[in-house]
C-alpha cells in the first residue's frame, strides 16, 4: 500500500499540465476566480470545453464506448485536481456527471445515441427539475403532474431552485404520472426541451447577488414520451441513482485545495502572526487531509464509471462544511477588505480593477452563496439520516 | 498509489482480531491493569508465538520483514481490546529505536530476542528536570539527568536513553537493573505502567552506545513520528469499539416505548460519531503511508492525524457516554476503559495542540496547504 504515483502517472500528470498551460486562457483563469457562484458561466466554459472535446478529454469518466478516456481512476484524479490547479473552468458538469451516466444505465438505444454525443460536443445545456415550492428535502411529495395524452405527456406544474435553468435548452426533471400507492412509486424521469410552449422561467437572485437559482413553470406543456427515461413510474429509482453522482461522483479535493491555497496565501498576507487564525487554518487543513484522503480510498475501490454507492453522502457532508468554512476563514482572514461589494454581475465582466482588488470583491459572494452547499443536492440533515441508515443500520 | 490491504494484510488483521477477542477484552484489560506487575506474560509469550514482537524488524534481523501497514494493523487490533502489554514501548519504540541507530550486531541481538518474547524494552526521550548528559570517561560513558513518563519501563529488560554528548544527541542501551538507575514506577490512567527514572552516575561501556552515527536526533524523530502512527491506529480501534458499542445499545435499550436509537437526536448523534470514525481511521492510515516518505510529508501527515484523531477522539468518546445515559459513567462497561485510553492518545507524544502548530509551521507555505497527498516518487 503507498501514495506514490507510478513513474506513468507522472508522465500522464506532466501531460496534462501542459495540456492546460497551453490551453487554459489568463481570461479563463480571471473569469474563474471572480465567479462566486457554484458554477461556471457556460459562456466562458464552452471555449475550454471544445479544446477538451478536441482533445478527447471531455469525459474522463465514462466509459470509452461511450466517449470517455479509459483513465485509471488514479489518472481521472490526478486530471481533476490538475484542472483545479490550472483554474480550468467546467463546462455542464450536470450534463457530464449526471445526465450521461444515468442514461448509459437507464436509457434507451435511442436517447443514448442523440443525446450522449450531444453531451461531449457541448450542444446541450442541461438543467435540473427536481425540487418544487412544496417538495424540498421530502422530495418524493412532488406534485408536477405528467399526463398521458397518446404519444405525449401534458405537463403542468412548477419546478425551483433549477440551478442555470436560464442558460439551459434541456431540462430532465421528475414529474408525477401516478397518485397510487406509495408516493415514491408515481414518477418519472423526463427530458424535456425547455424551448417547448408553455415553459417559462423566472430567476430567482441569490443574497450572494448571484443569478444561479430560477423557477421553472410548466403550463400545458405537450412534450414528447420519447423523452421518458426507463418505464413510467421507475424514475424515483433513476433519481437516486443520479443523486448519488451528485453527493459523490466528481472528487473534490483539487478545487478545495486551491481555494484552501488561496486562503494560505491571504494569511500569510493579512495575519502572518496570529496565532489563533493559524490554528483554526490548521484545524481545517487536517480535515481536508482526512477527506482527500477518503475521497482517493473511494477512487481506489470504485470501478470506472460505477455507482459511487453510500460514501457519496459522507463525501458530500463534509466537503459542503469544508468548503463552507473556508470561504468563512477567508472572510476572518482578509476582514474589512472582504466587505466591499460589487452588485454587478459577473463581476468578470463589470470589474476593471487590479486583480488583486477584483479578487476581493468575490469572496463575500461567494462566502454567501457557498451557504447553499449544505443545502442542495440533500440537506446536510437528508445525508444524516440517510447515512443513519447505509452506515449504521438504522 | 494503492490503498486496498492485501490478502496477507487481511489475514493478518483477521487472525489478530481473532486472537484478541478470545483471549483478552474488558475484564482481562481489568485483571491485568489492576495487577501488581501491569502484564500478563502468558499473553506476551502467545503474541511472542504469534510473530507480533518481531513483526516489523527485517529479516536479517531475526524479524519477519513488516513494515508500518502490519503494525498499524496489530495496533488497532490491540486499541479495539483494550490490550495493555508493552507492545509499543518494546518493538515500535525502542525496537525501532535500535533498528534505526544500531550496529548490525546490536539489531541481531537485541531484536532477535524481543522477537522471541524474552526481553521487553522501553525507550527513555523525555527529559525530566535534569537532562540526561553522557560523559566519556576512559573507554566508558557515564550517564546523569534525570527521564520522565517513560512508557512500558517499569517491565522493561532493557532501557534505551537519548542523552546529550556535548552539542549531539545520542543513544544508550542498558540492562534496566543497573548500579545508579531508579526507576519510580506508576500506573497511567488508561492502565499501562510507565516510570520516571533516574540515572546517578551510570557507567557504561562504550559498546552501549546505539550505532557510530554522530548526532541521532533524526533518527528519533522518526521513531517518535512512527510511533505516533502506530497509537493513531490504536486509537481508531477503540472509535471503532465506541461507536459499535453505542449503536448497539441504543438499538436495544427502550425509553417511551421505542429503541433509543429511533429518536433522530440520537441517530444523528452516531452518524457524527461514525464520520468521525472513518476520518480518524483515514487520517492513521495517512500517518502511516507517509512514514517512509520525505520528512516534510511524514511530518505534515503524522502531526495532522495526531490533531485531527486526538479531536476526532474526544467528540467520540464523549458522544458515547452522554449517548448511554448513566450506565455509561460506570466501570461496568467497557466505555470507561476505551475514554481513558483515548485521553491518553491525546497527552501522550505530545498534545493536539502541539501537533496543530507543528502542521500550521507548513502549511502557512500556500505551496504546501494546497498540494494533494498523492506522492510524486521524486518528492518520495
Amino acid at each position: 500500500m503507498d501514495l506514490v504515483l507510478t513513474p506513468e502517472d507522472i508522465a500522464f500528470r506532466d501531460e496534462v499540465r501542459a495540456f492546460l498551460k497551453e490551453n487554459v486562457t489568463d481570461d479563463m483563469r480571471r473569469a474563474g476566480a471572480l465567479t462566486a457562484g457554484f458554477l461556471d458561466d457556460p459562456e466562458v466554459a464552452i471555449d475550454f470545453h471544445k479544446v477538451l472535446y478536441e482533445k478527447g478529454w471531455v469525459a474522463p469518466h465514462w466509459p470509452k464506448e461511450y466517449g470517455g478516456t479509459g483513465w485509471t481512476p488514479v489518472q481521472r484524479n490526478i486530471f481533476e485536481n490538475e484542472c483545479a490547479r490550472a483554474g480550468a473552468p467546467s463546462y455542464n458538469g450536470m450534463a457530464r456527471q449526471f445526465v450521461g451516466p444515468m442514461l448509459m444505465r437507464y436509457g434507451s438505444q435511442e436517447q443514448k445515441d442523440f443525446f450522449l454525443p450531444r453531451i461531449l460536443k457541448g450542444e446541450d445545456h442541461w438543467c435540473q427539475g427536481y425540487s418544487e415550492p412544496g417538495s424540498g428535502s421530502d422530495l418524493a411529495s412532488l406534485k408536477t403532474k405528467a399526463e398521458s395524452d397518446g404519444d405525449d405527456y401534458i405537463v403542468n406544474g412548477q419546478k425551483i431552485w433549477t440551478t442555470h435553468a436560464h442558460k439551459s435548452n434541456r431540462i430532465f426533471a421528475l414529474v408525477r404520472t401516478s397518485s397510487e400507492g406509495k408516493k415514491q412509486a408515481g414518477i418519472t424521469f423526463l427530458l424535456m426541451e425547455m424551448e417547448t410552449p408553455g415553459i417559462t422561467v423566472r430567476p430567482i437572485i441569490g443574497n450572494g447577488g448571484d443569478h444561479e437559482f430560477n423557477e421553472v413553470f410548466f403550463d400545458n406543456v405537450r412534450t414528447p414520451k420519447s423523452g421518458r427515461v426507463g418505464e413510467e413510474n421507475q424514475g424515483w429509482e433513476i433519481a437516486k441513482y443520479l443523486l448519488e453522482f451528485e453527493r459523490g461522483g466528481a472528487p473534490s479535493a483539487g478545487k478545495v485545495r486551491s481555494r484552501f491555497r488561496k486562503l494560505a496565501a491571504a494569511a500569510k498576507k493579512y495575519c502572518p502572526d496570529d496565532p489563533d487564525m493559524a490554528s483554526r487554518i490548521a484545524e481545517l487543513g487536517i480535515d481536508i487531509d482526512a477527506m482527500e484522503m477518503l475521497e482517493i480510498k473511494d477512487l481506489s475501490e470504485r470501478q470506472m464509471g460505477g455507482n459511487p454507492g453510500p460514501v457519496s453522502s459522507l463525501l458530500k457532508l463534509r466537503w459542503s462544511q469544508i468548503r463552507q468554512e473556508t470561504t468563512e476563514l477567508m472572510l476572518d482572514v482578509v476582514g474589512a477588505d472582504a466587505l466591499r461589494w460589487a452588485p454587478e454581475r459577473p463581476l468578470y465582466e463589470a470589474l476593471q480593477l487590479p486583480r488583486e482588488e477584483e479578487e476581493l470583491l468575490s469572496l463575500g459572494p461567494r462566502y454567501m452563496n457557498y451557504r447553499a452547499y449544505t443545502i442542495l443536492g440533500g440537506t446536510s440533515e437528508i445525508q444524516t439520516t440517510i447515512l443513519a441508515k447505509t452506515m449504521l443500520g438504522l | 498509489m494503492d490503498l486496498q490491504y492485501d490478502t496477507e494484510h487481511n489475514l493478518l488483521r483477521d487472525s489478530a482480531e481473532k486472537f484478541l477477542a478470545e483471549r483478552y477484552g474488558y475484564k482481562t484489560f481489568q485483571e491485568i491493569s489492576s495487577s501488581e506487575a501491569g502484564w500478563s506474560p502468558e499473553i506476551w509469550a502467545e503474541i511472542a508465538e504469534l510473530g507480533w514482537l518481531g513483526l516489523p524488524f527485517s529479516e536479517e534481523d531475526g524479524g519477519f520483514g513488516g513494515g508500518p501497514v502490519e503494525t498499524s494493523l496489530i495496533m488497532e487490533a490491540m486499541g479495539k481490546n483494550l490490550v495493555i502489554e508493552p507492545y509499543l514501548p518494546t518493538v515500535v519504540l525502542a525496537g525501532g529505536v535500535v533498528a534505526a541507530l544500531g550496529s548490525a550486531e546490536q539489531k541481531q541481538g537485541i531484536l532477535a530476542e524481543v522477537a522471541a518474547g524474552e526481553s521487553r524494552l522501553a525507550f527513555a526521550y523525555q527529559d525530566g528536570d535534569t537532562p540526561v548528559t553522557a560523559s566519556r570517561q576512559g573507554d566508558d560513558y557515564v550517564l546523569s539527568g534525570t527521564k520522565k513518563a517513560v512508557l512500558g519501563a517499569p517491565m522493561a529488560d532493557m532501557l534505551f536513553v537519548s542523552a546529550q554528548e556535548g552539542p549531539n544527541t545520542v543513544v544508550f542501551g542498558m540492562p534496566s537493573k543497573l548500579k545508579g538507575i531508579t526507576r519510580r514506577s506508576y500506573r497511567m490512567m488508561d492502565g499501562p505502567r510507565a516510570a520516571d527514572i533516574e540515572f546517578n552516575d551510570v557507567t557504561l561501556p562504550a559498546g552501549s552506545r546505539m550505532g557510530d552515527k554522530e548526532d541521532a536526533s533524526a533518527e528519533i524523530a522518526f521513531v517518535l513520528d512512527a510511533a505516533i502512527a502506530a497509537v493513531s491506529a490504536d486509537a481508531v480501534g477503540a472509535i471503532e469499539a465506541m461507536v459499535a458499542q453505542t449503536v448497539e445499545y441504543t438499538s436495544t435499550r427502550q425509553q417511551f416505548g421505542q429503541p433509543l436509537s429511533k429518536f433522530q437526536v440520537l441517530a444523528h448523534r452516531m452518524v457524527e460519531m461514525k464520520v468521525r470514525e472513518e476520518e480518524a481511521r483515514a487520517s492513521a492510515l495517512l500517518a502511516t503511508l507517509s512514514l517512509d516518505g520525505a520528512p516534510e510529508r511524514r511530518v505534515r501527515a503524522v502531526s495532522g492525524a495526531k490533531a485531527k484523531i486526538g479531536r476526532n477522539a474526544r467528540f467520540v468518546h464523549q458522544a458515547a457516554i452522554q449517548t448511554h445515559g448513566a450506565i455509561g459513567t460506570t466501570d461496568e462497561l467497557s466505555l470507561g476503559g476505551y475514554a481513558k485510553r483515548l485521553v491518553a492518545y491525546e497527552i501522550n507524544f505530545g498534545s493536539t495542540r502541539e501537533h496543530l502548530r507543528r502542521y500550521s509551521a507548513l502549511i502557512a507555505d500556500p505551496e504546501i496547504a494546497g498540494s494533494g497527498l498523492m506522492l510524486d516518487p521524486a518528492a518520495a
